[in-house]
């Protein structure tokens, strides 16, 4: 049997040359099929890693506290106190990068022409600036100075929508303490340039201002902290969540369901792919090899004349079939390997991200091996591709000895 | 002394009905040990059809061959391959050798299925070679070779194996006069000097006329049986 191997194993190889075209042609199959797999992996992975971490860094953050209920019901009923001692230590723990407080309520602004739903957010820009990156995207104007701020900082695309401007004033109104409108006219100072979402989403202004307009005496509506290490997540969550039993800590993975989906959206859509590129590869193989082995029907014949059993001239067509896929796996996961090498310095997707807003994004990806796809990929495709090659493979097990007497007409 | 091959009421009929060919009718054959015969009659007498039943290439209508007193009725195809493989060797017409083997390669397939080892092999494989007047070939592929150089690989190789019988289905029909006479010599020569049982399918005269025995064949009968001293 190990002696047969051996015999085959040459005798296959060359069997795999003498129709170069029709080898080449399968081969290239093969490869390009795995190498779209890999690289839509990778590009999938890169992706969904960079628009996580804009999610994160937009708002976000790694996490969010909150009182008990806001979550369910965000007014300015459930707010909560800044932190107390335990919880602010447990905030300064080395895990936690960075945090900061705001006052986040439900209300609406209102220019000359239009009244817009809108969340108020009150920040401290200083450790808002640290956290957060909307005060890195102004497009005009600046940024709120201090928690004193009485200005707004509103999004692009809702200055277009109210049709205001820098130097103009929008009216707020929100629900206050006392569980009477506010109503406060603001100067627009700065307008943000994120997503479209984003943008007709939130008002900014300063917190200290925001609570001074919504009569509050300090209390604010969540704490948002940063970790350093995002592997540390549920561990710090843990700590925190220890630190301060009253309230409602989550992760960003409770906080944006989205999100946190991703990565089983990413998986079923890969599985689709590998599907899709393996049905039409199943198609080339069957359909090539099958060609393949009726044209060597007398050869077949012959070898079965000469007191090859059938079961032999099986495994040595699956021999022949096993390394031509082989040969094309191992193609496609060079192309593969050399692609994402290519573009190891980033995808600058910023032309066409500013085209999907609303899918946030990083406007740079940046591909990187996965060792586990380069290995279970590549190994599922050569175990399909020779399970489906096993049909020519019978069909060439099943040639008639008498074939062989049959002379050439 | 028992035949190597008998055939007794063999008949082989394809197809059904009003389109039946009764390619055999009623067939019975001794071919006895040290045998070269020939087996001629026009085209379509059932000279292939008959060697292909005594090959265990395909199953008669009805009829019973035996080779080596051993019945190929009821054998399964994995029997009959073991059986092809000990007792009998195969030249054919035409498409005789694996193209992606070399000669000798070629040679060693057979031998390599009969699990003989690897050493044993190259010196019997060269050894056949050099008998059919090959040596210094051994590494040609088919496609290298003349039509004359491929038939003599093939009856090395139906030799190489030391069968009970070795049957050749036309084996001069595509060679030109020098080489059909170089290789009737050379299954003579072999008949002469091992004994070697030879059944050749032919209606070329240059073959017929080296043979010990005439067996003719009309619409699938035998229709005379002699042995003359070629
Ligand atoms: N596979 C087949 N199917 C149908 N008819 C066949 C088949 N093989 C041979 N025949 C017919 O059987 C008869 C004998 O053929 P064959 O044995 O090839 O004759 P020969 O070799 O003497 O020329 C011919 O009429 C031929 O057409
Ligand atoms: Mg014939």
């Amino acid at each position: 049997m190990i002696d047969g191997f051996k015999t085959m194993l040459p005798l296959a190889w060359r069997n795999l040359w003498r129709n170069p075209r029709r080898t080449g042609i399968t081969l290239i199959v093969v490869a390009i099929g795995l190498w779209s797999i890999l690289f839509f992996n990778a590009f999938m992975i890169a992706w969904a890693e960079s628009s996580k971490e804009t999610t994160l860094r937009l708002l976000l953050g790694s996490g969010q506290i909150h009182a008990e209920g806001y979550m369910d019901d965000p007014s300015v009923e459930a707010l909560m106190n800044p932190p107390d001692q335990d919880l602010a230590s447990a905030l300064d723990a080395p895990a936690v990068a960075d945090w900061t407080t705001r006052v986040v309520v439900p209300g609406v602004v209102q220019s000359e022409y239009k009244t817009l739903p809108a969340t108020i957010v009150g920040v401290d820009p200083m450790a808002e600036a640290r956290i957060s990156s909307i005060p890195g995207k102004i497009a005009e104007g600046r940024y709120l100075n201090s928690g004193d701020d009485d200005s707004v900082v509103l999004g692009l695309h809702m200055v277009e929508r109210l049709k205001t401007g820098l130097g103009r004033r929008v009216i707020l109104m929100s629900q206050n303490a006392e569980g009477a409108m506010s109503e406060q006219s603001f100067d627009v100072v700065g307008i943000y340039d994120a997503d479209k979402a984003t943008e007709d989403l939130y008002v900014f202004t300063g917190r200290a201002a925001s609570q001074k307009f919504l009569g509050l005496e300090g209390e604010i509506a969540q704490v948002v902290f940063v970790l350093k290490e995002e592997m540390a997540l549920e561990d710090a969550v843990a700590a925190l969540a220890d630190a301060a039993p009253a309230l409602d800590v989550r992760s960003w993975k409770d906080l944006n369901l989205f999100l946190a989906s991703m990565d089983s959206y990413m998986g079923v859509f890969i599985q689709i792919w590998l599907g899709i590129v393996f049905a039409l590869m199943a198609i080339g193989i069957v359909n090539t090899q099958l060609m393949a082995v009726f044209e060597r029907t007398q050869e077949f014949g012959l070898l079965r004349a000469l007191g090859m059993k059938p079961g032999r001239v099986l495994l040595m067509v699956a021999i022949e079939n096993a390394l031509l896929i082989g040969v094309g796996v191992l193609l496609g996961m060079v192309l593969a390997a050399v692609t994402i090498w290519s573009v190891s310095d980033g995808i600058d997707f910023s032309a066409f991200a500013r085209a999907m807003e609303m899918v946030q994004t990083g406007e740079i990806i940046y591909l990187d091996y996965e060792p586990d796809a380069f290995i279970l990929f590549p190994g599922l495709i050569w175990l399909l591709g020779m399970l489906v090659a096993l049909w020519p493979a019978g069909r060439a097990a099943k040639c008639r000895p008498v074939e062989a007497m049959r002379r050439e007409t | 002394m028992d035949p190597i091959v008998a055939c007794r009421g063999l008949s082989k009929t394809f197809g059904k009905g009003e389109l039946a060919v009764h390619a055999l009718r009623d067939v019975d054959l001794d071919i006895m040990p040290g045998d070269i015969a020939t087996l001629a009659g026009p085209s379509g007498s059932g000279k292939t059809t008959l060697l292909n039943m005594i090959g265990a290439l395909d199953e008669p209508t009805s009829g019973e061959v035996s080779v080596d007193g051993q019945p190929l009725g009821g054998l399964s195809r994995s029997r009959l391959s073991e059986l092809r493989l000990s007792k009998i060797g195969f030249v054919f017409q035409s498409y005789n050798l694996i193209p992606v083997l070399s000669a000798r390669e070629n040679i060693e397939f057979v031998l390599q299925l009969q699990g003989v080892s690897t050493g044993e092999r190259r010196n019997r494989a060269l050894e056949a070679l050099k008998e059919v007047g090959l040596a210094g070939m051994e590494d040609r592929r088919p496609g290298k070779m003349s039509g004359g150089q491929q038939q003599r690989v093939a009856v090395a190789r139906a030799l190489v194996s030391r069968p009970s019988i070795v049957l050749a289905d036309e084996p001069t029909a595509n060679l030109d006069t020098r080489n059909a006479l170089e290789l009737v010599d050379l299954m003579r020569n072999l008949n002469r000097e091992h004994g070697t049982t030879f059944l050749i399918g032919t209606h070329d005269v240059r073959v017929m006329e080296h043979s010990m025995r005439h067996i003719e064949m009309v619409d699938g009968r035998i229709d005379s049986d002699a042995r003359g001293s070629a």
